[in-house]
């Protein structure tokens, strides 16, 4: 299964964190020794990291064999899932790329500042992916239009209290006045060949 | 929703905003103390709740510890407003723990949301549940999940959510799971349309499979099905291809799941799954440019390679597999090269043969060096599992020279593989002394104690290497080898105390040799001492009171030892000072001290501790491993352990056929159930075919009953075609020839509804498989479309005698799902082929064969016909529908009949049979007499035609 999502800019803050594990231990010392992990790789390692010395830390029950860390960069952010020995190692670099580009889809064009300011988005985004550590669904169209039902379940309870409210609930991507912040815009999909593709 | 809430997007941009940390903790205790204010004040609306508890979670997510908001958050959960729930519910599953208290609070409300007409806030609790679980939950809402998982009204999405919240709660409470119960409906589910609920479900599929083996075994021949579909006739909803490859989670579950059973022994399913795997390394074969399509490709490609490994390691697809890997291992591509690794050491792992492995020897030993610490790892496991005694010390020397730079983390595990794989390969006593010394004085600190104890145990029962041993050890202490900068202060030092160990028993063997005299060997050991941690001088002492046994001229020197000691803080060296020190300076004719101190007499064999370490350290985790680390022999011993738990889950298998709503039956006829009893399905029947009585702990099968159930099954026993089932939905048919030994049936399943039937399985399953095989030509489709008739045909093979006839369970939505289990009228006389025999020629072989045991005889009551006769054209005919030729004019009494036949089996041979028939019409008795060469097959041929001619037997 899945132990925990995490998303890191290149400073080493966490952007997100879901752990599917309940943690005994601070978090946030978890988080640290994760990404010092991972950042001490140079580029064109692979992206897999066995990672004994988080047995304790994840403090999962009974002394889980084989955690396996697996990452991947997109220009600013990096990408870590730690993952139990019964993963496919690929499947989960596969699933990576899937949250990523689904979050590009919700967000049109994500940046950072979009993990930012709207958390629990990219909350409820994950939830339609992976749900207890357990794959849900990887089916790119099919996680978007779930989001999206997801957001107009929200307006549509939203308007219903709020009568006079107006304009509200623009959906995601719409971005809120302090996002004038220059930001990097278009860090994500350009890199791999391909997405565009699709 | 951030956007909506102005004060959270205020708030956080604050809180970016803040320069330095000071800052940020100042603004937001001053937010966390403005909340607690409004929360104690009260009388807020949903909006301003929410917007707290946003700011909660985000301050949450931060780091920042928080203690305010659960409450509220429980309380959002069951506004009516889906924005206000949302937001509870990320509160519940970030915030608490599987065992907080709050959580208390929350199972009516998500009780209530699993209830609700709107998929959302079922999707919500789900999801709650999936996060957070905690035994109460899981007790309280399991049947609610699984309610919405099977209902036929759930949308696909909530199916995904209810599945996987299934799983969740089965790993972590699996008491509270009737896997065996749901097995049958759960495995339907893998036959959905939408690829994303088969996903789900077959996820959950694979983590009960695991434990329920023989409940789940339908889903072997699901998921060879749905394989075929996605992989050759490429049949999926074109939104599940991921850059070019079907749904590759999908096949990578599919085909890990194939591996959890036992090779199939199906030929037809086989033969699917080597098309499927073929077509997978078919495919592989092209290097596509995009690195997402090639990952998907790859993702599916070593799972399929795992596959083939697990089926036949001898197969040919094996072969170009591991050609496949060998490309792979020198790729520039890091993770390919992992892979390839890992992938190479389950081959290596399971595969009669290395050489295809080992002609990569140089590749993989190189990789030891990999730049990446991830491949170097996958080198350690693939190098251990491919060692043999041919390349042992080749392989053993160059993890010994890895180990001296290898990481830290490595060390602990690389020390104990590469001592398991020193004693199992070890071809010289000499040989494994030295490498194992060697091993022990270069990882120091990374030798457990298991290590050790395994060597003294070796040295100990084994004699011839005493004394290398003891002068081995001594060499080890000696300055080169032994550097002092190799002690750690006042650390372990695992080679002294083995060495002190070896010495204390042995010393005495080569005492008189020059170099090895007893004042050296105390020497040796006691300048170490200083450096030493307490255990360690425990174990001295305890060699030097044996010395003082054997070596009387250093006893002045040992006892001074003891004196010294007597007086050190430590309570365990202390006591042993004294109580060695009294013992030694007892008067000399004592002989205690010669009894106290005999030679160790050899430790009872058993499991290396090593080996318990190393799988210790695998055991017990989410998913079992399909192989272990190590050769072929490390993995053989995991077969029985499998077959014992198909064996014992037959049982449950037995508790889920139970559970089929018994059908009023028409007769309860003892004789059948009793012959079905002992229907193992898994290990060939034991019980001897001369003993009649089954054994009664055995599981029955519970079959299917309608009032007309068993007349029809009699009557295809001796006749080709026929119903074998009606009720209102479904109609099966069957249509038989045989040739010999061979045969063809024909099932014919006719759907009288006006909606098709869908998830469709059958599976048939024999007793003794030894005996006889069923199989199904094809893989049976999994939908019949209304008022139609499917037709499946099956292919039989006679190879010894049998009794039982094997039964075949069909199951398929309709309205609900529903599942009969039915008799196949595949008894032995099938396979008797008529042969006309002239008088003399069937008198003579009648009296060779003679009496018992080979002939068998019974006598038993019979209906006459109508007018008061014999019915002879009865009896004729079911002796010819037994497939007998009827002898005509053998017998000087009309009513008497005489039939020949020869039974054929591919195994067993062909066994001829003679019959005679004997009615009494005044008695309404008749005498049946079998003469055959085989005594089992007499018993068994009077058995199916008694059953028949006997009064009672249904026309």
């Amino acid at each position: 299964m899945i132990h925990a999502v995490l998303i890191f800019n290149t400073s080493g803050t966490p952007r997100l964190s879901k752990f599917y594990t309940p943690q005994t231990t601070n978090p946030t010392a978890l988080m640290n020794k994760i990404y010092t992990l991972i950042s001490s790789r140079p580029a064109g390692l692979c992206n897999f990291l066995d990672a004994p010395e988080l047995n304790a830390l994840l403090g999962s029950k009974g002394g889980d064999d084989d955690v396996r860390v697996v990452y991947r960069s997109y220009a600013t952010l990096c990408f870590v899932f730690v993952v139990d020995g019964s993963e496919s190692e690929l499947g989960i670099l596969d699933l990576i790329q899937v949250f990523v580009e689904s979050l590009d889809r919700a967000f049109e064009d994500v940046c950072e500042l979009d993990l930012v300011f709207h958390f629990d988005e990219v909350h409820h985004i994950l939830a339609e992916i992976i749900q207890g550590g357990l794959v849900l669904e990887t089916n790119v169209v099919d996680i978007a239009s779930a989001v999206q039902d997801n957001q107009k379940a929200r307006k549509t309870s939203f308007s219903a209290a709020n009568p006079l409210a107006l304009g509200v609930g623009s959906g995601v991507g719409g971005r809120s006045a302090n996002s004038a912040v220059p930001s990097p815009i278009g860090w994500l999909t350009t890199k791999f060949a391909g997405v565009g593709a699709r | 929703m951030a956007t909506n809430m102005r004060g959270l997007t205020q708030f956080i941009a604050d809180i970016r905003g803040a320069r330095v940390r000071e800052l940020e903790e100042k603004r937001i205790n001053k937010e966390m103390a403005n909340i607690r204010k409004k929360f104690k004040d009260g009388n807020l609306d949903g909006y301003q709740k929410k917007k707290y508890v946003a700011k909660i979670i985000y301050t949450y997510i931060l780091g920042y510890k928080v203690d305010v908001g659960h409450m509220e958050a429980i309380n959002l959960i069951s506004s009516h407003k889906y924005s206000e729930k949302q937001i509870g519910y990320l509160a519940v599953t970030l915030l608490m723990h599987e065992n907080s208290d709050f959580l208390r609070l929350v199972v009516n409300s998500i009780r209530k949301d699993l209830d609700d007409n709107n998929e959302f806030s079922n999707c919500l609790a789900l999801h709650a549940i999936a996060n957070v679980g905690s035994q109460e939950m899981a007790e309280a809402l399991a049947e609610d999940v699984h309610r919405l998982l099977i209902s036929p009204t759930s949308q696909t999405f909530v199916k995904k959510k209810a599945a996987l919240t299934l799983l969740r709660l089965y790993r972590k409470h699996p008491e509270v799971i009737p896997a065996a119960e749901w097995a049958m409906r759960l495995i339907s589910l893998m036959d959905e349309h939408d690829l994303g609920v088969v996903l789900c479900v077959t996820s959950l599929v694979l983590a009960l499979a695991q434990d329920h083996l023989e409940a789940f075994q339908v889903s072997y021949q699901k998921a060879a099905h749905r394989l075929y579909k996605l992989v050759v006739d490429r049949e999926y909803p074109a939104e599940y291809t991921y850059y070019k490859v079907p749904s590759p989670w999908l096949q990578v579950k599919l085909l890990r799941l194939l591996q959890y059973y036992p090779p199939t022994e199906d030929t037809t399913i086989l033969a699917a799954l080597q098309k499927v795997l073929e077509t997978i390394m078919q495919t592989a074969g092209t290097t596509p440019r995009n690195v997402q399509h090639n990952n998907a490709q790859n993702a599916v490609l070593f799972e399929a390679i795992g596959l083939a490994i697990h089926l036949d390691t001898n197969s040919p697809l094996v072969g170009v597999a591991a050609q496949q890997l060998a490309v792979f291992i020198s790729s520039k591509e890091t993770n390919v090269r992992y892979l390839g690794l890992d992938t190479m050491a389950h081959l290596a792992a399971r595969a009669d043969s290395l050489d295809a492995i080992k002609q990569h020897q140089d590749t993989i030993i190189g990789s030891l060096r990999d730049k990446d610490i991830s491949v170097r790892r996958r080198a350690l496991d693939l190098l251990y599992s491919m060692c043999d005694t041919d390349n042992a010390e080749l392989i053993v020397g160059e993890l010994l020279r890895y180990l001296q730079v290898a990481d830290y983390g490595l060390r602990e595990e690389m020390v104990l593989k590469i001592a398991i794989a020193t004693e199992r390969y070890a071809t010289s006593y000499k040989w494994y002394v030295d490498t194992i010394l060697q091993l022990i004085s270069t990882a120091g600190d990374h030798v457990s104690d298991e290590v050790w104890y395994r060597v003294i145990q070796i040295v100990t029962n084994t004699e011839d290497l005493q004394e290398y041993a003891a002068k081995a050890v001594i060499e080890h202490l000696r300055p080169p080898h032994c550097h002092e900068s190799l002690i750690k202060v006042a650390g372990e030092y695992p080679l002294l105390i083995c060495a002190a160990y070896i010495l204390g028993e042995y010393g005495h063997v080569i005492a008189n040799d020059p170099g090895y005299s007893p004042m050296e060997q105390f020497h040796l050991l006691h300048t170490k001492s200083p450096f030493c941690a307490a255990p360690t001088r425990a174990i001295l002492l305890s060699t030097y009171i044996k010395w003082v046994n054997v070596f009387p001229e250093i006893k002045a020197q040992l006892v001074s030892v003891f004196d010294r000691y007597r007086h050190v803080l430590d309570s365990e060296l202390q006591q042993r000072a004294c109580e060695f020190y009294a013992l030694s300076t007892r008067p000399e004719d004592d002989d205690l001290l010669q009894n106290v101190c005999e030679e160790m007499p050899p430790f009872p064999e058993r499991e290396s501790t090593l080996l318990m370490r190393l799988n210790k350290k695998h055991g017990d985790t989410n998913d079992k491993r399909i192989w272990n680390i190590g050769g072929k022999d490390a993995n053989i011993e995991r077969r029985p352990t499998r077959r014992d738990t198909l064996a014992r889950s037959a049982t449950l298998m037995n508790a889920a056929a139970t559970a089929i709503p018994p059908s009023p039956s028409a007769d309860a006829n003892g004789d059948i159930m009793s012959s079905l009893a002992g229907l193992d399905l898994t290990s060939p029947s034991s019980a001897p075919p001369s003993n009649p009585a089954p054994e009664p702990e055995k599981p029955a099968v519970q079959l299917t009953h309608t009032a007309n159930t068993d007349k029809w099954y009699d009557k295809l026993c001796y006749s080709n075609d026929g119903i074998l089932h009606e009720d209102v939905q479904v109609q099966v048919g069957v249509k038989s020839e045989y040739h010999s030994q061979l045969g063809r049936v024909a099932i014919y399943i006719g759907n009288k509804l006006s909606v098709a039937l869908t998830s469709f399985t059958a599976t048939v399953s024999v007793s003794d498989t030894s005996a006889l095989s069923v199989t199904f030509q094809k893989i049976p489709a999994s939908t019949v479309p209304a008022r139609t008739q499917a037709q499946h045909v099956l292919q039989v093979e006679c190879r010894g005698p049998f009794k039982t006839p094997p039964v075949m369970t069909v199951s398929f939505m309709a309205g609900s799902h529903q599942s009969m289990t039915l008799r196949l009228p595949i008894i032995m006389a099938k396979f008797v082929e008529p042969v006309t025999l002239p008088a003399a020629d069937f008198f003579e072989r009648w009296k060779l064969i003679g009496g018992p045991p080979r002939e068998a005889q019974n006598v038993f009551p019979i209906t006459l016909d109508a007018a008061g006769q014999v019915d002879t054209p009865r009896h004729r005919k079911i002796i010819a529908g037994h497939r007998f030729h009827v002898l005509d004019g053998l017998d000087p009494n009309p009513v008497n009949i005489v039939a020949a036949g020869v039974l054929h089996m591919s195994q067993a041979g062909k066994v001829g049979c003679l019959l005679r028939l004997e009615p009494n019409k005044e008695a309404k008795l008749c005498r049946l007499t079998i003469r055959s060469t085989s005594e089992d097959v007499s018993g068994e041929v009077l058995a199916l035609l008694q059953r028949h001619l006997k009064a009672d037997a249904t026309l």
